[in-house]
């Protein structure tokens, strides 16, 4: 087996045994790997605190001929990103940024975009803690690249314009609906400049998080309808979203 | 080849259970067993039998313990109004080990992690708290592991005790990012508890 070694994130790990770990890192151009990494709770010489989650690092593998985990052989600290521990809503949406994209997308379907995006997300929280912001950036950004992303702008039924003021949504429909199609389906009302911010959130740079302040009304109604587009395309609950939601003041769903 | 000397079998299998033995350790710890006095085997199996007979968690701090409360919580000796707050029994004996804190304690049995949905009900929190609403304790140290799900719990832990009006400290971070107490050496362990400081 040939060595492999690439820049990752570490997205999670658990304890096996008295002081293995398994891993769950992801890579740029091998999607997302887990490994086993033997003695790493005792010894710190071979991964020192390299392995603690939203790290980033040079990490070093061995693949194996079977079974789905690879061995560890050496993971160099490139960025510990200690300011997510600064409070308890950093370090749980740091969590959940990576339980979500770990859930969105399958092993092999991540592509060096979504590295990207989780990369400068954790860096963005590591310098300027949490925000609603910060959230609703990413899972309309990962929504996009998963190719989940419902129609904002214009009906998702016919195609349609939109008219002023709160139009109907609802994910399970596609996304906006004019009020010719909308029929009930609608469960949501979201504004129509909400809709149109979120439409250009996609156009922005994937990597940037800085500088963006959207109104009460925008962050309420964004996390309302990405929260409805999550439900739809996620397999399972995240561990995670109870966890932000109870630790996130004003953060109620 | 073992398997036709099942009660050989059976042992290496059981053995084999124990955190870092393999078949191949499990073997040999087989064999030295078979080579003992009969006497040796029954003081083996004796004490594993006392030891699960026999302790129990303290109703007051949670450590292990056979008498309830604990010594250490019976102890008129130790500090009651300082009381240090960790995530296992092993980290509470490395903490003893380090001769540096004369306090009581408090074991959580484990620390809050969003991602496997370890909440603070599945802790020994609520507890924790009603100890400290009964009034008494100056100072709570908090000596979770350097680990995200350490940090987690001592943010969580500060936000809960605060309000009661008591003052909150972590150990300091002389002890390296990513470290489980029970792996640090006495040394370390002791420099940080003597330079905890305020949360
Ligand atoms: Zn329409
Ligand atoms: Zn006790």
């Amino acid at each position: 087996m040939k060595p492999q070694v690439s820049q990752a994130i570490i997205l999670h790990h658990s304890d096996y045994g008295e002081a293995d770990r398994i891993v769950t890192f992801l890579t740029p151009d091998h999607g997302r790997i887990k490994g086993f990494a033997r003695a790493a709770r005792k010894s710190r010489k071979r991964f020192g605190a390299a392995l603690e989650p939203y790290a980033e690092v040079l990490i070093h593998w061995l693949a194996r001929s079977s079974g789905d985990l690879v061995s560890l052989r050496d993971a160099e600290l490139v960025k510990l990103r200690s300011g997510l521990r600064r409070d308890l809503e950093t370090l749980t949406l740091a969590g959940y940024g990576c339980e979500l994209t770990e859930v969105l997308f399958d092993e092999s379907g991540i592509g060096v975009e979504v590295f990207q995006l989780l990369q400068a997300f954790l860096d963005h929280l590591d310098n300027e803690g949490y925000s609603v912001e910060a959230r609703l950036l990413l899972e309309v950004r990962l929504l996009s690249l998963a190719g989940y992303m419902p129609h904002l702008q214009h009906c998702a039924d016919c195609f349609g314009p939109l008219p002023n003021g709160p139009v109907g949504f609802s994910a399970a429909a596609d996304g906006s609906l004019c009020p010719g199609c909308d029929g009930g389906r609608g469960i949501l009302k979201v504004d129509r400049l909400t809709l149109g911010t979120f439409g250009r959130i996609l156009q922005t740079p994937l990597t940037r998080f800085a500088d963006f302040k959207l109104s009460p009304r925008s962050r309420q109604e964004g996390r309302a309808l990405l929260g409805d587009a999550l439900r739809c395309h996620l397999h399972r609950p995240l561990k995670s979203l109870e966890f932000l939601n109870r630790f996130s003041p004003g953060e109620s769903p | 080849m073992l398997d036709s000397i099942p009660s050989f079998a059976r042992l290496v299998a059981e053995l084999a259970k124990f955190p870092g033995v393999g078949n191949k350790t499990a073997t040999r710890l087989a064999f030295f067993l078979l080579r003992q006095p009969k006497g040796q085997a029954e003081a083996l199996a004796g004490a594993i039998l006392d030891l699960q007979r026999n302790t129990r968690f303290c109703s007051v701090c949670f450590h292990i313990t056979e008498q309830d409360p604990c010594a250490l919580c019976c102890d008129p000796g130790r500090d009651a109004t300082l009381l240090c707050v960790v995530e296992e029994p092993q980290a509470l004996l490395a903490i003893e080990r380090s001769r540096s804190f004369k306090g009581l304690y408090h074991v959580l049995h484990g620390a809050l992690s969003p991602l496997d949905g370890i909440g603070p009900e599945d802790l020994k929190i609520a507890p924790l708290i009603s100890r400290l609403e009964q009034g008494g304790f100056q100072e709570i140290l908090i000596a979770t592991n350097f680990t995200v799900e350490g940090d987690a719990t001592a943010l969580y832990l500060a936000k809960l005790i605060q309000p009661l009006g008591i003052r909150v400290t972590r150990l300091a971070y002389g002890i390296p990012m990513g470290s489980e107490l029970e792996y640090v050496d006495e040394a370390t362990v002791n420099r940080a508890v003597e330079g905890r400081r305020d949360i």
